[in-house]
């Protein structure tokens, strides 16, 4: 649909991918550190399997968190 | 062909531009490193210089599309196209000397479209083009990125606020490190390619080039070269303003108001609706300082950002108009941009002189 030359569903294109996109990469970065954290705490107190799970959300959380930033270079590549 | 000694004032113009473009909008993607000191200011903008320069060459697809479908592109002449030129880098130094953070793309459309409307009238200016590649991004921009900033901290609050302070600040300050380089490659891509475009346009114009041939290499290395060694000089007011001015800002924000600008600016290149870096960037930087506390953001301060924004498209139009009037007086075929910019650069020349002259009193003063 277009309004006043603009193109409205573009926009709300933009609109819904920009915060999903924005908000999740801000959460991915802060899932990497807490999983970090937590498994670096796990360790001193000798929890073992407390250790491999966090540091399973950390590693991934930060492969979702550069799969994103691969994407956002090939877009700017490929745009 | 045309005269080919005004091409080359165009030209050399135009990397004038870009220059200013680089210094101007260093702060987009260093202010929040080097505020929350993820960076040192100098390897900062280092770091920025060098990936503005590497974005130059990542998509070659040109963006004559600066004045495409705004103004009349069978109307352009190099005249004109100098006449833009002239009112955005009015502009840019203009918002620079007093620290405010304003789109430079916006002050080049704005300078082409006033130089082209004094020079040929209305019919020069398509004004849905002004509506729908300026006015409307500049409204989303700035809002989507705040609300994108104001939640995208809310949740990193969220996740990370049990953990100790340090652990998590040194965190997000490694993030930030890719969130810069992101923004300044993505930069790179974006603002150097418009003054390709423009070169491009000029040299078509003049007939050296036909309308579909490709960018001449020296045209891609000069540009990328232009607005690297701008970004490596580094606009400091305003780094100072976004770094610190707007918002006093930790590192979970930096990394935030970064990541949310980065990915917005990036979504909105894939679905093809240009926004200005500026903009989004400033705008996320607000959004993560209000979802903290409404009151830690210098509203002031923010008043007057976005008074700017909404001055920068008429008052380079008007620069860009008024220099293509005093242009068209003395004869746009050679003499009036020989004229006009032989004494913006006598200008330049007198306050270089008088700022070194003050500098030198004062320190003998001292």
């Amino acid at each position: 649909m277009t309004v006043f030359a603009v193109d409205t569903d573009l926009l709300l294109q933009v609109i819904w991918v920009s915060l999903v996109a924005g908000v999740g990469i801000s959460a991915l970065f802060s899932f990497v550190i807490l999983g970090s954290a937590r498994a670096s705490e796990a360790r001193r107190a000798g929890r073992g399997g407390a250790v491999a799970g966090y540091a399973t959300l950390a590693f991934v959380a930060f492969a979702l968190f550069a799969a994103g930033v691969v994407l956002g270079v090939q877009t700017m590549v490929t745009k | 062909m045309g005269h080919d000694f005004v091409l080359w004032i165009v030209v050399a113009t135009a990397l004038a531009f870009d220059f200013t473009n680089g210094f101007h909008d260093t702060a987009n993607a260093v202010a929040t490193s080097i505020s929350t000191r993820a960076l040192s200011p100098r390897l900062a903008v280092a770091l920025a210089a060098i990936l503005n320069f590497a974005g130059a060459f990542v998509s070659l697809e040109v963006a004559a599309t600066i004045a495409t479908g705004i103004v009349d592109a069978d109307l352009v002449t190099p005249s004109i196209v100098f006449a833009g030129l002239v009112g955005a880098i009015a502009w840019n130094l203009a918002t620079w000397y007093v620290g405010l953070p304003s789109s430079s793309s916006h002050a080049l459309i704005g300078g082409v479209v006033g130089a082209a409307f004094v020079a040929e009238g209305s019919r020069a200016v398509f004004g849905s083009g002004v509506l729908d590649k300026v006015v409307v991004p500049a409204l989303v921009a700035p809002v989507l990125a705040f609300v994108a900033g104001g939640l995208a901290i809310l949740v990193a609050y969220r996740i990370v606020g049990r953990q100790r302070p340090g652990l998590v600040a040194r965190g997000f300050r490694l993030g930030q490190v890719l969130s810069a380089s992101l923004l300044a490659l993505s930069h790179g891509t974006n603002d150097a390619q418009k003054t390709m475009g423009i070169i491009f346009l000029a040299l078509v114009a003049n007939g050296n080039l036909a309308p579909g041939a490709d960018v001449p290499t020296w045209v891609v290395v000069s540009a990328a070269t232009a607005i690297a060694l701008g970004t490596y000089v580094g606009g400091w007011r305003i780094i100072r303003t976004m770094g610190s001015r707007i918002i006093k800002m930790d590192p979970a924000q930096g990394f935030a108001a970064q990541g949310v600008g980065a990915t917005v600016i990036m979504a909105a290149s894939h679905v093809g609706f240009p926004l200005s870096t500026t903009h989004v960037i400033s705008g996320a930087i607000m959004g993560t300082g209000a979802a903290k506390r409404v009151s830690a953001v210098r509203w002031g301060v923010a008043g007057n950002i976005v008074t700017a924004w909404v001055l920068t498209l008429p008052a380079a139009a008007t620069v860009g108009g008024v220099t293509y009037a005093v242009v068209e007086l003395l004869g746009t075929d050679d003499l009036g941009p020989i004229a006009v910019s032989a004494a913006l650069l006598a200008a330049l020349a007198v306050v270089m002189v008088r700022r070194l002259l003050a500098g030198r009193t004062l320190t003998a003063e001292g």
